[in-house]
């Protein structure tokens, strides 16, 4: 996979290389449903968008991760017709008094 | 069946027994439907669907005095709705009931941080109009341990909050956070894994 700039275009500090090492990207994908969920403190998620921002491995995976809790959000469920509906009732009426 | 004595006007002078009726007519009228999407979502098919709301609803028929008003009634449902759902046998397919650890969810090659499905530049209402899409999100969910897709379905797909999930599950919010963590980075790994042809929809354009 081709190598991509930063797309927020955030600079980071010279002061803190970025480190590619894996044990950097696990701390991150720890934290990530959190980060998305926007629980995290301000200092925490900007530490993550600057990470987010450097390596692009990570910057997919929170947008794959986004993605497929937007699918969850998103998907329909079938609606129970009304003779069902009304047929359960009766089952449940008539388990409640035998039983 | 133990007596029932939900709360009624001191003018209801009907019988108990009607008086419950009453009161469980109201309850199913107002939460069957609801109840029936969440079955669905958990048994993955319409027909245990069916049996899980029967058997929700018999069972709060049963518990209305233990119904003490301190938590909304969907989150009582919700509740006994998780509890026999748990012990429903599960005859489908899927994991076997396991721990989820972060570390089976780390990518092993490059290919795997993105989703391998039609996604870019369509909202996920157009992206679930693909049906083999949609296929592929119901089948990870389907997949997961249950007390895994459990915390799913009802965080993500129900919008109940954390905490109300840590009430119905009899988890703190900190076990729900994680298990919904995990959970999500299963539904994504099998969705990275599976790759969905995007042929099928008018306008799926991956532009990458
Ligand atoms: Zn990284």
């Amino acid at each position: 996979m081709a190598k991509r700039a930063a797309p927020r275009g955030e600079k980071r500090p010279a002061a803190r290389p970025h480190q590619h090492g894996k044990g950097r990207c696990l701390h991150i994908l720890r934290a990530l449903s959190a980060y998305i969920d926007d629980e995290l403190s301000g200092t925490i998620c900007q530490e993550i968008r600057l990470h987010l921002g450097a390596c692009p491995n990570c910057e997919d995976f929170v947008a794959s991760l986004r993605h497929t809790v937007s699918l969850c959000r998103h998907t329909s469920a079938p609606i129970l017709a009304s003779a069902d509906r009304a047929r359960m009732r009766e089952n449940i009426l008539k388990s409640a008094r035998t039983r | 069946m133990p007596a029932v004595s939900p709360p009624h006007s001191p003018k209801d002078r009907s019988s108990a027994p009607a008086r419950t009726q009453k009161n469980f007519d109201k309850l199913y009228r107002d939460h069957v439907d609801l109840m029936y999407r969440f079955a669905n979502r958990l048994c993955g098919e319409t027909e245990a669907a069916k049996d899980l709301v029967q058997e929700t609803f018999l069972n709060a028929y049963r518990g209305f005095k233990n119904f003490r008003g301190d938590a909304q009634v969907s989150t009582w449902l919700y509740a006994i709705a998780a509890r026999a759902c748990l012990r429903m046998r599960r005859k489908r397919k899927g994991e076997p009931e396991r721990e989820l650890s972060l570390d089976e969810f780390i990518p092993t090659s490059e290919g795997e941080f993105r989703l391998q499905i039609p996604v870019d530049g369509l909202s996920p209402e157009e992206a679930l109009e693909n049906k083999e899409l949609r296929q592929a999100l119901d089948a990870a969910i389907d997949k997961l341990p249950k007390k895994y897709k459990m915390v799913l379905v009802l965080r993500d797909m129900e919008g109940v909050s954390a905490k109300e999930v840590g009430t119905i599950m009899g988890l703190n919010e900190r076990a729900v956070k994680s298990r919904l963590h995990r959970a999500r980075l299963f539904v994504r790994r099998e969705l990275s894994a599976r790759g969905v042809d995007g042929t099928t929809t008018t306008h799926a354009e991956t532009y990458r």
